[in-house]
Formats: structure tokens, sequence, C-alpha cells
């Protein structure tokens, strides 16, 4: 009897143990799901897109390259041929992994630099410390990145992507140097070919943009995107779609062009943006001088309000004057009835909030921790720029048209809501629980509103098949914000108004740019 | 099962059942077709918590409360197997802040409890060996992206228990009790989210394994049980909370905690019990430091002879 609960005991054990052997480990991706690209077109001609920042590939020589039949490049052929026979394979899933599109993976990687740096400070003895360009470790670390900070961010990069690689499409064509894989049957070719030159390297100016200017906008991060950046260069190479020279030209080129962002960017308004207690307390006293409620931060101990001055950062491809001009009007009184009706809807809609619209509040949460909103339009976007087979110049653009007009969305928005200083529903009624984090500035216009709609509005040019999926897209985002109690229904209907105007701004220049 | 010269133990074994046997984790076994069912209300409160490794409060949720109703039922199969299950009805709040708390069914779970194996292995005591099944299943369709008011975890779990009991004569008993739980992955409304230093591009997270023991000595004798305990909960893996961030349904929330808890048999009222029990975390890692109290009632039915 005695043995018999001795074998049963050990049979339970066993089952145990054979669970905790098998360790149920599930995998859940870190990277996009991208299968590599073959562009549909080698858009030959985008040298002739129309620039922005630069003024064109003049300013940025590429001496030309040794010819295919010289000991040089012979010797980088033999060098990949070497290389290819032992490939490891972490080194095939890097190829494979940026097979994908590098403009689509520098995406993702900068949507996770983002979400990394998404964290607002902490409050020390009672007030919040700043976060320190000079001092990027300490806490806080710099930046946080917040939605206005990463759609600046997302349309820096963005754009110096796309204009370096309008200026290494000029060089391509100019001296026409084929990739190693076509110039040399033993040279195989581990990632989709084309017929685009090899000189400069399309992935090593990437690279080099890219990681030039992520190093500065999220320094603590460098180790990795430094390390992203060389990864990409070695798969370029190793796959046989470039050779050292094709790649070292195409860093150089990155490298160069690089620093004329960086100094728009320490010269843009940003520095300033996060005004001071003396200005915000003057526009506290501006607006109670005007009869209405001004906001105040919720926090405890309260946070000075997300970067105040943000409405006066350069924008793209709006003057200061337009963002005046297209500043809608004020908010409704926080005395009208009008106000208090609005405030009641807000109330009523948090209080009986349905499953499905919580599901919806979440989905669109976009808080601490995320992408931010503008990331979140960068994903949708990825999906249509992968399903559209692009190369990686008219990728590029996509993402730049699109960052653009949030950028300048963040910059009119943020100029509405540090005019009118209109407070949150909650503050105007305590009894008010918000379903999310609330976001610690004025509550009118909406910023995701604003966002949705200007990313709307540039994203249905680019693909008119999905402009009803990005209107019902957009109209999720603005309308998640009155769900989870953030917003009242004026700040969103008029931030997706505000918003379309200024992504028309953007789809303006893209009708003209060249590119169609 | 037990030689007939142990009746007398038996019968007081029998009586002892009665109370304290409606959880997983103790060494009481219900006798067969009998029937205890419990309403237990519990009372959690947090005001610290650990942000990874730093002990912190945080103005814009203050006081962090959790409260329950739960029911539970076990049943005495046969002597030496009981069938376990409970459903809690939760609600939480935040004191400070404007965070909406939130309400509702949290997860059902249902376990099968197995005496293995008595052992009168001294003269001083006997030995006694329970291992134990429980599952665990979300009822309410509830997010667990609203940490630290999310209701639960929403997570599927499959826990495998082990539970030594040593029963001293004259009613002192010594127990261990370990568990280890695997829990499957959990979705969230959105597509992606950031946690231990990586962005992942899914609505489904992932959730470590956790393993937790108990060590409890208490005093038993007819209508009154009361053990003191000790556990801790390890999480095999998952990443902290961030700096100033809010926590994840994965993190790695590791706790050490004190427990005492009394049951006694109301004299006047046949098969009624009364429970009181309290709770603190003495130590964390990604949890609140909660004060927990429970308070509840217990019926035990007996069926048949």
């Amino acid at each position: 009897m005695r043995g018999l609960r001795r074998s049963s005991c050990a049979t339970v054990i066993t089952v145990v143990l054979a669970l905790a052997g098998s360790g149920c480990n599930q995998d859940i991706p870190t990277f996009g799901d991208l299968s590599p690209n073959t562009p549909a077109s080698g858009d030959a001609g985008a040298a002739n897109w129309r620039m922005i920042v630069l003024s064109g590939p003049a300013d940025f020589p590429v001496p030309a390259p040794a010819p295919a039949t010289s000991d040089a490049y012979r010797a980088e052929l033999a060098t990949i041929k070497a290389a290819q026979g032992a490939i490891t394979d972490a080194q095939r899933a890097s190829i494979e992994y940026w097979s994908g599109g590098g403009v689509l993976r520098w995406n993702e990687i900068m949507r996770e630099l983002v979400a990394k740096a998404d964290l607002p400070p902490a409050p020390r003895n009672g007030t919040y410390p700043a976060p320190d360009p000079e001092n990027p470790f300490a806490d806080p670390n710099f930046p946080f990145g917040n939605p206005p900070y990463a759609a600046r961010a997302y349309s820096y990069v963005s754009l110096a992507q796309y204009e370096a690689l309008k200026v290494a499409w000029f060089y391509k064509y100019q001296y026409n140097r084929p990739s190693p894989s076509k110039v040399d049957s033993g040279v195989q070719a581990l990632m989709p070919t084309t017929d685009l030159p090899a000189y400069p390297s399309e992935d090593a100016v990437l690279s080099g943009v890219s990681a030039e200017l992520l190093k500065i906008l999220f320094p603590t991060s460098t180790e990795e995107i430094t390390r992203r950046a060389a990864e990409q260069r070695e798969a370029a190479l190793l796959s046989g779609k470039a050779a050292a020279s094709d790649i070292a030209a195409g860093l150089a080129l990155g490298k160069a062009i690089a620093p004329v962002f960086a100094a728009r960017a320490a010269a843009d308004g940003f520095r300033t943006a996060g005004g001071s207690p003396a200005a915000t307390q003057a526009l506290s006293n501006a607006t109670a001088a005007k009869g209405e409620v001004p906001w105040h931060s919720l926090e405890t101990p309260p946070r000075p309000p997300m970067l105040p001055a943000f409405g006066q950062v350069r924008a793209w491809m709006m003057t200061p004057t337009d963002i005046v001009r297209e500043r809608p009007g004020p908010p409704p009184s926080t005395s009208s009835a009008q106000m208090q009706q609005e405030l009641a809807e807000v109330k009523n809609a948090v209080d009986n909030i349905s499953r499905a619209q919580l599901a919806i509040v979440y989905k669109w949460a976009d808080g601490v921790s995320t992408p931010t909103p503008p990331g979140h339009w960068n994903a949708i976007a990825s999906e249509y720029v992968a399903g559209a087979h692009f190369s990686e110049v008219r990728a590029a653009r996509a993402f730049a048209l699109l960052n653009m007009a949030m950028h300048d969305a963040a910059v009119g928005c943020w100029d509405v809501k540090f005019t009118y200083f209109n407070p949150r529903p909650s503050q105007l009624d305590p009894n008010i629980r918000t379903a999310i984090g609330l976001p610690n500035f004025p509550a009118y216009t909406s910023g995701h509103s604003t966002f949705s709609a200007a990313a709307a509005a540039v994203l249905s040019y680019l693909f008119p098949s999905g402009a009803s999926a990005f209107a019902a897209m957009k109209e999720e985002a603005a309308i998640s914000r009155l769900y989870g109690a953030i917003h009242y229904r004026s700040d969103i209907e008029v931030g997706k108004d505000h918003g379309q105007r200024i992504g028309g701004y953007t789809v303006s220049f893209a009708r003209q740019d060249g590119a169609n | 099962m037990r030689p007939k010269a142990l009746l007398p133990a038996v019968l007081l074994a029998l009586t002892a059942a009665r109370v304290s046997a409606q959880t997983i984790e103790d060494s009481v076994m219900m006798r067969k077709n009998s029937l205890c069912t419990a309403v237990l209300y519990s009372h959690d409160r947090w005001e610290s918590y650990w942000e990874g490794p730093l002990k912190r409060v945080n103005g814009n949720i203050g006081k962090i409360t959790t409260q329950s109703v739960a029911g539970m039922v076990d049943y005495g199969v046969t002597d030496r197997l009981n069938v376990i299950a409970s459903l809690p009805y939760v609600w939480t709040e935040a004191s400070q802040g404007v965070l909406h708390g939130v309400s509702g069914w949290q997860d059902l779970t249902v376990a099968a409890k197995f005496n293995l194996l008595e052992t009168d292995f001294t003269r001083s005591g006997s030995l006694r060996t329970i291992v134990a099944v429980s599952a665990g299943t979300p009822i309410g369709d509830y997010t667990p992206d609203y940490y630290p008011l999310s209701l639960g975890s929403a997570s599927n779990r499959l826990s495998g228990r082990l539970t030594l009991s040593f029963r001293a004569k004259r009613g002192w008993y010594l127990d261990g009790t370990s568990a280890y739980t695997w829990r499957d992955n959990v979705t969230l409304d959105r597509a992606s989210y950031y946690t231990n230093d990586q962005l992942f591009f899914s609505d489904q997270v992932a959730m470590p394994d956790v393993f937790d023991y108990t060590v409890r000595a208490g005093y038993r004798r007819p209508g009154l049980d009361i053990p003191i305990s000790f556990s801790q909960q390890i999480t095999r893996g998952g990443g902290d909370i961030r700096r100033q961030d809010a926590p994840f349904v994965s993190n790695r929330m590791n706790y050490q905690k004190v427990d005492a808890l009394v049951t006694y048999d109301l004299p006047m009222m046949k098969n009624l019990s009364v429970r009181a029990a309290g709770s603190y975390v003495v130590r964390g890692r990604n949890v609140g430091q909660a004060t927990t109290v429970t308070a509840g009632l217990l019926y035990t039915f007996h069926f048949g002879s």
C-alpha cells in the first residue's frame, strides 16, 4: 500500500517536472513581420525629386568609384565571397531582417527608441528636475520622449533619410556601378536583387544618416544605435548587395548630410520649448483675466506643463505666420452652458463606458513607454509602405511627408494649447475619473485628434485606396480621448479640423515634388 | 485508509477539517461527501511600492485599495481527494489622482487536492503529503493593461503544488508548501508594448512563470485553527517597472510576506466557522507593500453517511 502511494507520488512529480521542462517559451516578435522587399520600381529619377532642406547633390560630392576591373574592386569581391563562405546563422538572420527594407527597419527602431525614452521625470523634493542633454544618463534620462519630442525626432530622421537617399540616387545613376552579385557570379545574392546601382550603398547612407541623428536625439541609446547601423552595413556587404567601397562611400555621404539636420535641430527653437515658470504663470494670469478658468496641473506634486513653447518650434511646411493663421478660435468659455454640457458628456461617457469602448481607449492610449501617437501612425504607415513594395527612396519619402506633417501638427496643436490654456475635464469637475493617464498640459485642442487628422490626410494622399481606413482610424483615435475622459468633444472636433488643414500643407507640397 | 486503531484521531481530524478547509495551500482535507462553502471579504491596501528595487510613494495614485468578495467551495470527493473552486469579485480604486477605479468578476480557480501519503514516522507526530493541481482562467472580460488598478493579470494559468505537513501531538503543526505556476500569454488591446528593454510588435504578452512557497506554523484543536506563515513569491522573468513608469502585467513581481490567521467554530452554530486573517508584505519588487485583512464565514454541509 505504501509502495503504491510512493509510485503515485513519483508519477505526479514526473508530470510536474515534464511540464516544467517543456517551459512554454512563447516567442513574441521584437520587430515587424516584413518579407524581403523587391521594389516595384527603382525610381531612377528620384535625384530630381524636390529637395526640402538640402540644395542638391553638388554640396555633397561623392568621388568616382574604382572601375569594376580594378584590383582593388576584385579584392573587395574576394572578401565578400570569403565572408559568404563563413556566414553564420546570426548573419543570415540579420540579412533576412534588413532585407525587409532599411527605411522600414529604422522606423521600427525609432519607435523603440521613443518608447524607451517616453517617461516623464520623477518628482524629487516636490519639484521635477529637467532632463539634461549634457548628462543624459542622470535621473531623469534625456530625453523625455513625449509626443512633441517624438514628432520632431521622427520628422528629422525621416526627412534626413529622404534627402540623403535622393543625393545617393543622383550619384548611383551618375556612376552606374552594379552590385557585386551582378558583377561576379561567384558572389551570392542573399537579398532580392534589383537594377539599382550599388555605389554609394543606400544601406550605408541610411545607416550613417540615421545613426548620427539618432545618437543626438536619443543619446542614452548610442550603443544600440551604433550596433544596428553596423549590422545594416554588414548585411548589405554579406548579401552581395554592396562592396566595401560602395558602403564606405554611402556611410561617408550619410555622415556628411546628418550635420545639416543636426544644425537645423539645434536652432529650431526646441531648446527653449520647455518655457519657464514665470511664462506659465503669466499665461495663467492672462487666461484668468479673460474670465476663463486657467489650466493647472492635476499631478501631485504639480508638474510644469509639457513643452509650453513648443508652438514656437520651427515647422517644416508652415511658416510661423501659417501657424498663427491656421490657429482655431477659442474653446467654449469655461463658464458657458456648452462647456457644462460637454463636461457632462465626458462624465457620462467614462462612467458608462463599454468594454468595446475601453478597448478603443487602450488601443489609442499611446501614453508613457509607447512610441506616442505619432509613432502609432508610423506603425500604421509601415504596413502600407511595406505592402506597396516601394524603393528605399520612395519609402523614405512616405515617412518624411507623414512625419513632417505630424511635426507641424505638434507645433500647431501646442500653439493652440498654450494660447488658450484650457483646463482638462477632471479639473473643472473633480468627479471625472479618467480611463488612462491624464496628459499634463491644456486640453484644447486634442493632440491625438490633430496628429491623426494630419497623418490621415498625408497617408490618404500617398495610399488613396486606404483613405477610408485612415479616416476610420482617425475618428477612432480622436473619440477615444472622449471615452477616456481626457478631452471634451470640442477639443476633438476642432483638433481634427486643424490637423486636416495642417496635413494639407504637406499634401500640397507632395503634389508637386516630382515624385508622382 | 487508516488503521481502525486511529479512529479517535480520525474523528478529531474530521472535526478539525471543518475549519480552514477551502484553500489549495493548506494541509487540511475535507472528508468524503462534505462540502465546505465560504464567503470571504478581503481588503488590500498599499501606498508604498517598489519601482524595480526602488521603494517609493506616488502622489498621483496615493493609496491603492483592492477589495474582493470571493465565493469558495471545497468538496470531499473521497477522504483523500478534494475539489476546490473559487471566484472573486474585485473592486480597485486609487485615493489620489484622476484614474478611474474598476470592478468586476476576476478569475475562476479550480483545483484538485490529493492527500498522497500519511506517514506516522515518529511517535511524536505524523507527516502528511499533499499534491494539488489548479487551473485559473479569467471570467470577467477585463484588460490586464491597467496596472496598478487592473482587476488581475487576465492570464490562464496552471499550478502544481506540493504540501508537506508535520502534525505534532497536542495540536501543533508545521507546514511547508510550494507551487510552480505556468501562465499563458495575455492579450492587450494594443498592437505593441514596451517592457524589459524591448518594444514588442504584438498584442500578446508572454507571462513569466511564478514560483512560490510558504512556511506555516500553527496550532489546531477542534473548533480552532491559528497558523502564522511566511511566504515568498518569485517571478521567473519579466522586466522591472522603470523610473516613473506604470507597472506592467508581465513585470517581475516578487514579494515576501507574513500572514496570521484565525478560524474559529461558532459554539452555538453547528457547522459555521468564522475566519479573520491579516498579511503584510515585508519586501518586494514591482509590487505594492500591501496590508491585507480578510474576514469570512465558512459553512460545511455533510452529505451521506
